[in-house]
């Protein structure tokens, strides 16, 4: 019986794992979300723009499909909170991939608030660069993106016209998946230009980012799906992240079972073979 | 008969029955879009199915998917970068400002990396890659240092600057932090025998990095999980119709 446990088809876990997400997914029950201080700083920020005439947030949807599932839920929350309370939103990215996304968040959110596109939010696209494209927007915004993504001049539209650089945002949150991203926004961007400056990322990256809480160059961070499902629960407009914690808490539950499972396994083999 | 001949075959069979089926409920529209979400599908099921084993679906799937993307991010870079950096500005200036002649500079460096692949002009590459060494280690030494090395000591060090001012349990934290650094740095110095304070500073620093590396496999976790999610999502309620409940 050992034996045979500690040669456990790996198919069989996948198969668990698998139907752990499928079944939740399913069943409709609610799990309670709270939100951590590093996901509220973000939250408090947008919060407080929130009277503030003229406010503008800059967006940096730095992720691909791969990564969509953990952060396109939370650019939604996020341009959905800003919209709410009237606060301004350009988007910009560093990487090509990211484009359809955030062209599809945006007209998602900018239909449930009826925003206007120039007026309310603009989204200039993609420009080669990376880290060379943030010191361009920091010296010259209109040089860096001199179109927005319909080709409409960002010296003419009523949004962009007096934003000359990344100092007249008045909150930059960079939402990334990998390079360039969150490293090239603090080294390059708020490092340079002192803006303050937030984050969301996957979870797999939350933790290289920590350190720059604690020495304030983030003031915020949206680690992973339960990142967003925590701005989710903020805003009031729960969405598909607080849905996605079903499974993902029922699926960590089921990994921990198999880790104990194979270190309780491992421990009695090892005792049989030493008696 | 190979078991792997017989099931992959029959997978294939089950997927257009249930397409089949969905197409004359309804749930899929037979248009572009309905199309989009069948394929879609397919490739998400023939990229899961490495779990099983390897296969030709898989293979399949993995090409179509470096083919879209590369052409993908050719268009954007064309349309985006190109096109808007490059031609209009030499070509299709604003009657406003006319030529902008400098871009010739930036344009000529990105045309020397091509020749790369023409033997007797090679030479002209390394002036780009001259240009791009120099510039990118300009740029990146001094903000990396400061971004990444001088602006994190303060915070590492700040539990001494707070001792004469409010020595608590908010101590606590940074303290770590810093027998954290200082342990998992004497690890990593390798000039000095691990032997006696050394070595037990050392092993602190190894409890550290294994705290870290348990942290890290944790998020990992918690992010494959959520894409797995993202595409299970995207099956039942996209594909299958089956409108999973939100709460």
């Amino acid at each position: 019986m050992i034996e045979r446990l500690l040669n456990i088809d790996r198919r069989i876990i996948y198969l668990a794992v698998f139907l752990a997400v499928c079944i939740p997914l399913l069943i409709g029950f609610e799990l309670p979300i709270k939100a951590t201080p590093n996901v509220r700083a973000v939250y408090d920020t947008v919060e407080g723009l929130a009277g503030k005439s003229d406010a503008v947030v800059l967006i940096s949807f730095d992720y691909g499909p791969s990564s969509q599932p953990e952060l396109q839920p939370m650019a939604l929350a996020i341009l959905r909170h800003c919209f709410s309370r009237n606060i301004r939103v350009v988007g910009v990215t560093l990487i090509t991939e990211a484009v359809g996304l955030a062209m599809q968040a945006f007209d998602t959110a900018a239909e449930e608030y009826g925003r206007v596109n120039g007026t309310d939010y603009a989204f200039l696209g993609f420009k080669a660069g990376g880290a060379i494209l943030i010191l361009n927007m920091g010296q010259d915004l209109h040089a860096a993106f001199s179109e927005d993504i319909r080709g409409v001049a960002t010296t003419e539209m009523p949004l962009t016209r007096n934003l000359r650089s990344l100092k007249d945002f008045d909150y930059v949150v960079d939402l990334a998946a990998g390079y360039p991203g969150v490293d090239e926004w603090i080294a390059y961007g708020q490092e340079r230009y002192r803006f303050p400056l937030g984050a969301g990322c996957t979870a797999v990256m939350a933790p290289d980012f920590f350190p720059f809480l604690q020495s304030r160059q983030l003031n915020g961070l949206i680690g992973g799906l339960a990142g967003a499902a925590e701005y989710e629960t903020l805003v009031g407009k729960r969405a598909l992240a607080v849905s996605g914690m079903r499974p993902q808490s029922v699926a960590h539950m089921v990994i921990i079972g198999f880790i104990l499972l194979g270190n309780v396994v491992y421990f009695l083999h090892r005792g049989a073979s030493r008696s | 008969m190979d078991r792997e001949h017989i099931v992959f075959p029959i997978l294939i069979l089950l997927f257009a029955v249930v397409n089949g089926y969905l197409l004359a409920v309804g749930s899929l529209v037979a248009s572009w879009s309905g199309f989009g979400v069948i394929l879609a599908a397919g490739i998400t099921l023939a990229l899961y199915s490495f779990l099983y084993r390897d296969n030709p679906l898989f293979k399949l799937a993995e090409h179509l998917y470096v083919g879209v993307v590369a052409a993908y991010e050719l268009a954007l870079v064309w349309y985006q970068s190109i096109l808007v950096d490059v031609i209009n500005p030499l070509f299709r200036p604003p009657p406003d400002t006319g030529v902008n002649w400098w871009v010739i500079v930036p344009a000529g460096l990105g045309l020397f990396l091509m020749t790369r692949f023409f033997g007797r002009a090679v030479w002209l590459s390394r002036i780009s890659f001259a240009f791009f060494v120099g510039l990118g280690a300009g740029l990146a030494i001094p903000r990396r240092v400061s971004s990444f090395v001088i602006e994190q000591i303060g915070p590492t060090i700040s539990p001494f600057s707070q001792v004469s001012t409010d020595f608590g349990w908010a101590v606590l934290n940074p303290a770590i932090i810093l027998i954290g650094v200082v342990s998992v740095l004497i690890y990593f110095y390798f000039s000095i025998e691990h032997k006696g304070v050394v070595g037990g500073i050392s092993r602190v620093g190894i409890y550290f990095l294994m705290v870290s590396f348990g942290a890290s496999f944790g998020y990992t976790v918690m992010a494959r999980i959520s894409l797995l999610i993202g595409r299970v999502d995207f099956l039942l309620e996209d594909w299958l119709n089956l409108n999973p409940p939100l709460f």
